[in-house]
């Protein structure tokens, strides 16, 4: 196992020989859509202007490196791993007060992106993955993969048929190595949390963590404390009633938000639920470029899973004009979709969704969520009932 | 690309069926005549439209490929809604995806629309040497069922252009012209429903 995490380190050196793109006058001439690989290794599609706004990302991918480096000059090495706001009742009134600016700074900071090479350290603490993986033995996920290992189940069954169909053609996550790290991560989990098991999806998520964090140790305490304490609880299990649940906070939000587009996309029959649920259940994955997907995930790891709706909202929100000139539900989801296919600047999207949606507090999605979940319950438990006296009569 | 004269008829479609059944690649090879091995499993649901012409008349489809994963069954009533036509998929090389393959039969039988044309698809018939459901065993489920049977591969394309012409077919004969897919079912039912609400 250890022999695997040298090779997924030596995988990733790939990242830093990929050269600057520089599109040919050729391909500027003919306006064609072109194939690259972004910061991450994903071959994606576009056009010139989509290879330039690449380019300009990474750039400000350097700069925002930058101004992290020289934080740490000023305010000491891993500052940041060391702040949260109400932490040391203990300590001085001035050290409070300083706690508390580091607090804002990094707040603040982390909206702007977490430079890539600091994702690791700076999501294992502030997402709470550290202190989770502290409360067990070290030998936690090696003692876990181990005692696992051959076990055949439902989950692990549906694992092996998914791993060649998590981001195919990927220069890591598709070879045999990507695809026994994710398989590892994978399974362990199915074990840790039975109720789980596995749930599509789950794939796209561990496979970016696993890209990210860069050992499969890390990208499992990521999941663990993804799905335990960051996300709404049942977003996974067995009827997925905590993903039925942010669905319909979601509408009712996209209503308070966006009421125009709400209006018109009920004229149109158009249940938006229709396509934000993958963006829900994949956090983005499967949607948008890969950078973009990371910096939504920087937030949603520091400030909670509330962030999601934000980032949703602000997808109709940027697609107002064109969302009201649609008339058919076809053409609803090619303006989405081509929206989040294209969203290569990722500060395009957190703008509006940070500046332009207004704030959400935790507290009020939370009091959201409490007010469906009876109705999310009710409408499920009715469905099996159905689907059950549906076995019955054909007995 | 509608012929003159010709009636226009909207559908929506919905694919239903286990997990790597091949709903995607079926909708993938009709619209588009592609076909990737290691297709991505589908989350939620994926949207796809084609337009076929028959000679009775020009289909636009707009197509609902689910996820089939048992517990995402709790969103299929979301995408069968108002559905004028189901493809129910399973593979010929896995017993157990027939068998679930059965299960959504029955439900759409009670939750789908009265008139709903349905096919039962035998899929990845290139796979012979691995065949766990026997032709008969499809063909005559599918005839107790009032469906129509077909053997297709979405890798070889093999009558993947035969199921979406015979699902048209069918649709031009009993549906009207220019109704649009979601309007199909009988409007009464259709007042006061909810996110999972079947109709009743």
């Amino acid at each position: 196992m250890y022999g695997t995490k040298s090779k997924i380190d030596l995988a990733f050196e790939y990242q830093s020989q990929i050269p600057v793109l520089r599109p040919s006058i050729h391909s500027r001439r003919a306006n064609l859509t072109v194939k690259f690989q972004d910061l991450y290794g994903f071959t994606v599609e576009g056009n010139v202007d989509d290879v330039n706004v690449l380019n300009d990302v990474r750039e400000k991918v350097r700069q925002q490196g930058r101004v992290w480096w020289a934080l740490e000059a000023s305010k000491g090495a891993n500052w940041y791993l060391h702040t949260t706001i109400g932490q040391g009742s203990a300590l001085t009134s001035s050290l409070k007060f300083s706690a508390l600016a580091n607090a804002i700074t990094l707040k603040k900071l982390i909206k702007k992106g977490i430079p890539p090479v600091l994702r690791p350290k700076v999501w294992f603490s502030l997402s709470g993955a550290a202190k989770k993986k502290s409360t067990v033995p070290d030998s936690y996920y090696d003692d876990l993969t181990k005692a696992v290992e051959g076990k055949v189940t439902p989950a692990t069954r549906q694992i092996d048929h998914d791993l060649p169909r998590t981001f195919p053609g990927h220069p890591w996550l598709d070879t045999p190595e990507g695809h026994a790290a994710l398989r590892r991560v994978l399974v362990a989990y199915s074990f840790r949390d039975s109720d789980v098991g596995y749930c599509q999806g789950l794939n796209y998520v561990a496979a970016l963590l696993l890209l990210v964090m860069k050992t499969e140790e890390d990208a499992f305490w990521m999941l663990a404390v993804l799905l335990e304490n960051v996300l709404v609880s049942d977003c996974y299990t067995n009827n997925l009633s905590g993903c039925h649940v942010e669905q319909r906070v979601f509408k009712d939000l996209l209503a308070k938000k966006c009421p125009r587009i709400a209006t018109h996309l009920e004229a149109l029959e158009f249940d938006v639920s229709l396509v934000t649920t993958e963006w829900f259940l994949c956090l983005f994955s499967k949607s948008l470029p890969s950078e973009t997907t990371l910096r939504v995930w920087d937030v949603i790891f520091f400030e909670g899973a509330k962030v999601i709706f934000n980032v949703a909202l602000a997808i109709f929100k940027m697609k107002e004009d064109q969302l009201l000139l649609t008339h058919h539900v076809g053409e609803v989801i090619n303006v989405l979709q081509m929206t989040t296919h294209h969203l290569f600047d990722p500060d395009d999207l957190l703008t509006v969704a940070f500046d332009q949606i207004g704030s959400m507090t935790t507290n009020t999605i939370s009091k959201q969520r409490k007010k469906q979940e009876p109705e999310v319950m009710k409408e499920l438990d009715q469905r099996i009932r159905k689907l059950n006296s549906l076995k019955a009569d054909n007995k | 690309m509608s012929r003159p004269g010709n009636k226009i008829i909207q559908a929506k479609l919905v694919l239903l069926g286990d997990m790597g059944t091949g709903k995607t690649s079926l909708a993938l090879r009709f619209v588009k005549g592609q076909f990737f091995q290691n297709q991505e499993p589908t989350i939620g649901a994926a949207f796809f439209t084609q337009i076929l012409s028959l000679s009775e008349a020009t289909v636009k489809f707009d197509i609902w490929d689910t996820a089939g994963q048992e517990r995402y069954h709790s969103l299929a009533p979301m995408y069968y809604r108002g559905a004028a036509a189901a493809i129910v998929v399973y593979d010929i090389s896995s017993i157990d995806t027939f068998v679930r393959a059965k299960k959504w039969v029955q439900e759409l039988q009670r939750h789908g629309s009265q008139k709903l044309v349905m096919a039962l698809v035998a899929n990845k018939c290139d796979l012979e040497s691995k065949r766990e459901v026997q032709t008969e065993d499809g063909e005559q489920f599918a005839q107790e069922n009032g469906m129509f049977y077909m053997e297709t591969s979405a890798k070889t394309a093999e009558n993947i252009n035969e199921l979406f012409y015979e699902i048209g077919r069918r649709l031009a004969k009993v549906l009207p012209p220019r109704q649009t897919g979601i309007n199909f079912k009988n409007e009464t039912q259709e007042h006061g429903r909810k996110f999972f609400c079947c109709s009743t």
